[in-house]
């Protein structure tokens, strides 16, 4: 049995959520409609189960012992895809110690979210077309990690892609749903455009595109190495900008606050916990190239920053409780790029820098999506109004789903000990020690500061999102009744799984290094040695955290009118923040309006200048038609007169060649 | 006993001939069911030439030509020596046979012709029985195309496939047929006399340099004296422009390629789709056929760099031109014009991955948007409108129809799993390692059509299908008959056409093993199958010989 599981293991965690999908398509859709969510849970279960599994199967017992023990991929061979002349693509299934974490933490929130979701879409007329997309996607995100190869990664991203697009347009019926969905899709292909060129030029220079031989052995990379070093900053550009359109990043960010037309699961798994971060992971993968270009990768940085400030200026004051939520995973999402830019400052960062990403990746999937499912549950409560304004004081009414959102929060902003401070404090230390490193230091040192600055206000804007809803005189809008309900049985339970994940996982694996000494076993990531915790940092943090919450205790809660005045007198500041420094609306003026008019004038050249040279050559026979028609005009006169002229011709040719012989 | 291959090509063209002489007053009913009957007859026959041609064995190495026709079929039909003392020793064939590339492509024909009638069932109600001999002789051209390996049959079946679509057009379509009709057969016609010249210089040029050969207009031996005895490479240049003038209208290369739109929007649902589903690959099949094998060191000088430029700049000019269209149909034509540009960066990468993406290509340019002309005109039969701004919420409506768009745009998208990602996927691959920059810049601009195809593609979805339900002002005069969703003759139609999307995305190997050999021979010819970069590096390789992984010559 464990010999067959062993064997086995890898392609059951995506299988089981494929086969829920073809089931819920092929027979869900007719028969017992209400409870196609049944095979995506049972699906789900087993994946992780296998993922579980699997985590003991990719590192040999006693890891934590002996944490420099690089051990190697697992490996599964499903079918050759496609071979032809030098591109040898199989589908190959690829487990390591990254992605044994990553499966791990993809299946256990998407199980939470799937039995969260089959309340939460009671009496959807689209139930079963909901799930059959949502087995789907865990069916393409686990193939995502699980890929054993660069084409079959870009093949499943492509296909989370669609996904989101399918689940983002669920109620296709609103305009503004269709419309976010086609700009998720085509803003992600702009990144993927790098991506797929990024994926050729890795064959071009690397021969293959195969993870197992690229990173389970140094031997190609450091051939490449000692040939073109400089190939690996266009490399890693390439890819990087792939990441940048997953995990909305700048200038590619704005899809992703739109996505929240979505369902709110959907907003929770896709757009919070595990899609977006694909870019992460893709980068997290690549740390064998990136550890290359350090240009690159202080580029990462920059751009994590620049990301995570502009997005939490802008969760500062919106007023839809789930775009704070929003902006703030794009925030948060920054963050994990600030950390992987880190090791720029040099390559015994690298491995600190990519284990502490992923960290705070796998702490932010918990604790964001009990945010996303409690701001759901509000929703569910309020009648699908999601507008801050218009309710207020929910404490009381809504307790469950106060103490879960209140665990996200908490863990969110930072608070010491909870899931979020661990690993946003493991970020600062790391970027405090590139900014000391004596290679770009004054760089980090800026990086640094914008992440502290982010720091605070995300404490901030998470508990002015909390006081609003949850504190203040009780108000409901008229959507939701006269009694609004808790979350019913099948929503609380994943609130409160997840709520207490969000509390704790952070400190049951992150100081305890559980989670950091794992990952160490992946193999391609250099080695270094052991991370200090950074006590300065660890203070400077909890008081910013707790900074923030005061603020907007005093500002939404002890004393509101402040906030009303500083409102006014802060209206331009206001203006801005609430409209996301504008990049969206200079995304549509500078980027998409041009190109429709570059389409327009494309469409009139078309149509005015090269269709009418062609018919311009089309008159040419005609033209030449009509200039010697009248010489054919049926007048004797003229004929006899050309006749004559020719014969003049004639004789005058032939006698002066008879002259010419004589 | 007559070859298999005779039946399937003449097969339809006789039904034809039976339907108009035995049945001239056909009823709409009748004809249909007759046009059906051989269709599928020949789709039948088709798979069984397929069969047939799969099941031969394996040709050596050695033995192998760079055109390698099998199941041949070859009659002298002109012997010029007979003609006088003084006649050069030349002979005319009747010259047909079929190599990997062909089958893929006849099967093809064979498929969408079924649902070209499917199509047509209803919307075809005036002279049905013209209409469909019409569709009938036309399918007898396409194949004979791809199964003449002649130069002079080649052209004829080349040139004949232009009058039943011109009577298609010009006789069942939209309100601008008689000019659209007259300006595809004026505007292709013209491209093919530069191209028939080209041809016969080419075979005069083989006669003078390689006197011994009595058979200069068979492919395959032309492909070899050529191989054997190069022509210069001011001559090959000269042809390789003559001979490609014709292809690149009829493929269409930008900026050859505004016949297209035009004929799109005019034809029948029928036409279209086989217009775009295979007459277009009859250039980019006489590409691969009459000048990779023939005039290579052109083709590599001059053809990679000028083709490359027309398709790169034609895969970006008509994704943009697609973007601003609100007739759907004409947004679609414009597609095509982005992908066989991807067709054709794929085969002028001369490398096996290339050109085995640019053939796998034609085949899911066939399938994905053959799909979407059958069902643009399943719509346009419900709503008598094409226009984007005045459709919305059709999913509501239609939620069958709805799916079967969604399912073909993705397809036409390049979704991976579906069967454009691999053709498009070769095409860029293949031209990225073609060559010192350029190849670079031309796959960069390709895979910036990947991108604007989505946009206008989804854009599709998003105004005609999704939103509220907005149904057209006025119906045009036809009246508000109750619209049903899809019936099972429409199904019938589409079902074979997206299971194969789905089956070639997960499953191209087969297509891919039964293009190889002759993909090979010709990548051969431009000597970077094997001898160049970049080299497949396995494990195995690593552990056991070190020096061989990287196959790179600047290493030392």
């Amino acid at each position: 049995m464990t010999d067959w599981l062993k064997e086995n293991v890898l392609w059951l965690i995506p299988a089981a959520p494929l086969l829920a999908c073809l089931w819920i398509v092929l027979v869900g859709q007719v028969v017992r409609r209400k409870y196609a969510h049944r095979p995506l849970v049972l699906g789900l279960v087993v994946s992780l189960a296998a993922s579980l599994y699997l985590l003991t199967v990719v590192v040999p017992q006693g890891f934590a012992h002996d944490e420099h023990e690089v051990s190697h991929s697992v490996i599964t061979f499903v079918y050759q895809w496609f071979k032809v002349g030098t591109l040898d693509i199989p589908v190959t299934l690829r487990a390591d110690a990254m992605s044994a974490l990553m499966l791990t933490m993809v299946t256990s929130v998407s199980t939470l979210v799937a039995i969260f979701a089959s309340s939460y879409m009671k009496g959807d007329p689209g139930y079963p077309r909901f799930f059959a997309a949502m087995s789907l996607f865990v069916f393409s995100m686990c193939m995502l990690v699980l890929a054993g190869n660069f084409l079959l990664l870009f093949v499943f991203w492509e296909a989370v892609g669609l996904c989101s697009y399918l689940l983002i347009g669920f109620w296709f019926q609103k305009p503004s749903a269709a419309a976010a969905a086609k700009k998720a899709f085509v803003v992600n292909r702009i990144g993927d455009f790098g991506l797929i060129l990024g994926i050729l030029l890795v064959w071009q220079t690397c021969g293959t595109l195969d993870f197992a031989t690229l990173f389970d052995s140094s031997f190609v990379i450091d051939q490449m190495v000692r040939q073109q070093p400089e190939i690996f900053h266009w490399i890693c550009l390439l890819l990087f900008v792939g990441a940048i359109g997953k995990s909305a990043q700048f200038p590619l960010q704005v899809w992703l606050p739109d996505a929240m037309e979505g369902p709110t699961p959907v907003s929770a798994l896709i757009h919070a916990a595990t899609m977006v971060t694909a870019g992460v992971y893709l980068v997290a993968r690549c740390t064998p190239f990136f550890v290359h270009a350090p240009y690159i990768q202080m580029a990462v940085s920059g751009i994590g920053a620049a990301t995570a400030l502009i997005a939490a200026i802008t969760a500062l004051t919106q007023y839809d409780l789930k775009r704070v939520l929003a902006y703030s995973t794009v925030s948060q999402l920054g963050y994990m790029f600030m950390s992987l830019g880190a090791a720029g400052a040099g390559e015994g960062l690298a491995i600190h820098a990519v284990t502490f990403a992923m960290f705070h990746m796998f702490t932010h999937a918990f604790f964001k999506a009990v945010l996303f499912l409690s701001a759901g549950s509000v929703m569910h409560a309020m009648g699908d109004v999601i507008d801050m304004r218009r309710f207020s004081g929910l404490r009381k009414v809504l307790p469950i789903t106060h103490w879960t959102f209140l665990a996200g929060a908490l863990a969110l902003a930072g608070v010491p000990l909870l899931s979020g401070f661990w690993s946003k404090d493991e970020i600062l230390a790391v970027l405090a020690a590139a900014s000391k490193g004596s290679a770009h230091g004054g760089f980090y040192q800026v990086i640094l500061g914008i992440a502290l600055l982010t720091s605070l206000m995300t404490a901030f804007y998470t508990f002015r999102a909390y006081f609003m809803t949850f504190w203040g005189p009780e108000k409901f809008p008229e959507e939701a009744g006269h009694h609004p309900h808790d979350a019913p049985p099948a929503m609380a339970g994943p609130l409160a799984i997840l709520a207490i994940a969000a509390l704790g996982i952070g400190l049951v694996t992150g100081p305890t290094h559980l989670y950091g000494h794992y990952l160490h076993h992946t193999p391609g990531l250099p080695h270094a040695d052991e991370f200090p915790l950074d006590p300065v940092m660890m203070a400077i943090s909890s008081v910013l955290a707790i900074a923030g919450i005061a603020v907007a205790y005093l500002l939404y809660v002890a004393s509101p009118g402040i906030a009303q005045n500083l409102k006014r007198s802060l209206s331009i500041g206001f203006k801005i923040s609430q409209e996301g420094l504008f990049i969206d609306w200079c995304g549509y003026k500078f980027v998409a309006a041009p190109l429709r008019t570059l389409a327009s004038i494309c469409e009139f050249f078309d149509r005015w200048v090269v269709d009418t040279i062609v018919d311009c050559f089309g008159f040419i026979p005609a033209l030449f038609g009509s200039v010697i028609r009248p010489v054919q005009n049926g007048m004797v006169q003229n004929y006899g007169l050309v006749m004559m002229i020719g014969l003049v011709v004639c004789l005058i040719s032939v006698l002066r060649a008879l002259a010419g012989t004589m | 006993m007559p070859s298999l291959l005779v039946v399937m090509i003449f097969l339809p063209a006789l039904a034809a001939v039976a339907l108009l002489l035995l049945d001239p007053k056909a009823t709409a009913a009748r004809a249909r069911w007759a046009a059906l009957l051989a269709t599928v007859a020949t789709f039948f026959v088709s798979w069984a030439v397929a069969a047939q041609y799969v099941a031969l064995p394996e040709i050596s190495s050695a033995d192998r030509m760079t055109v390698h026709p099998q199941l041949v079929v070859r009659h002298t039909w002109l012997d010029l020596s007979q003609a006088g003392a003084n006649s050069p020793a030349i002979k005319l064939e009747f010259f047909l046979g079929l190599d990997g590339i062909s089958v893929a492509l006849v099967v093809l024909t064979t498929i969408l012709t079924v649902s070209s009638v499917l199509v047509s069932w209803t919307a075809i109600k005036d002279r049905a029985a013209e209409f469909y001999a019409c569709l009938l002789i036309l399918e007898t051209g396409l194949i004979g195309v791809f199964c003449a390996f002649d130069i002079l049959l080649f052209y004829v079946f080349f040139e004949f496939t232009l009058i039943p679509l011109f009577f298609l057009v010009g006789i069942w379509g939209g309100p601008l047929r008689r000019y659209a009709a007259g300006k595809f057969f004026v505007y292709t016609l013209a491209g093919s006399l530069i191209t028939l010249l080209g041809l016969i210089s080419m075979v005069v040029a083989v006669v003078q340099s390689t006197p011994s050969l009595t058979t200069p207009f068979s492919i395959p031996d032309l492909a070899k004296a050529l191989a054997e005895n190069p022509l210069p490479e001011a001559t090959q240049t000269v042809l390789f422009l003559m001979i490609a003038a014709g292809f690149m209208v009829k493929v269409p290369l930008f900026p050859f390629h505004t016949w297209l739109p035009l004929a799109h929007v005019e034809a029948p649902t029928a036409g279209s789709v086989l217009l775009a589903g295979v007459l277009l690959k009859l250039g980019t099949y006489g590409f691969l056929r009459l000048l990779l094998p023939m005039l290579p060191i052109a083709c590599q000088k001059t053809g990679l760099p000028l083709i490359g430029t027309m398709a790169s700049i034609g895969i970006v000019y008509g994704s943009f031109c697609a973007l601003s269209q609100n007739d759907i149909k004409k947004l679609v034509a414009y597609s095509s014009v982005a992908h066989l540009g991807f067709c054709m960066l794929g085969l002028f990468a001369l490398n096996t991955e290339g050109i085995s993406g640019g053939v796998l290509q034609m085949i899911n340019h066939g399938l994905s948007t053959g799909a979407l002309f059958c069902i643009v005109g399943m719509f346009y039969e419900r709503y008598h409108t094409r226009q984007l701004n005045e459709l919305g919420g059709m999913a509501t409506k239609l939620p069958l129809l709805a799916v079967a768009m969604v399912f073909t745009s993705f397809a036409s998208i390049g979704l991976p799993g579906l069967n454009g990602f691999v053709g498009e996927f070769l095409c860029l691959a293949g031209m990225f390692k073609a060559g010192d920059g350029q190849g670079v810049i031309f796959a960069a601009l390709g895979a910036l059509g990947v991108v604007l195809g989505a946009w206008y593609l989804l854009g599709v979805l998003q105004h005609a299908f999704f939103g509220p339900v907005h149904l057209p002002a006025e119906d045009h005069g036809h009246g508000h008959e109750p619209v049903a969703d899809l019936n099972a003759r429409e199904v019938a139609a589409l079902a074979p056409l997206l299971t194969l999307c789905l089956v070639l995305g997960l499953f191209p190997q087969p297509l891919l093993n039964l293009i190889q050999p002759d993909v090979e021979a010709v990548a051969k010819l431009y000597g970077n199958v094997k001898a160049t970069m970049p080299k497949t590096v396995t494990t195995a390789s690593l552990t056991t010989s070190p020096s061989m992984a990287l196959g790179s010559e600047t290493r030392p």
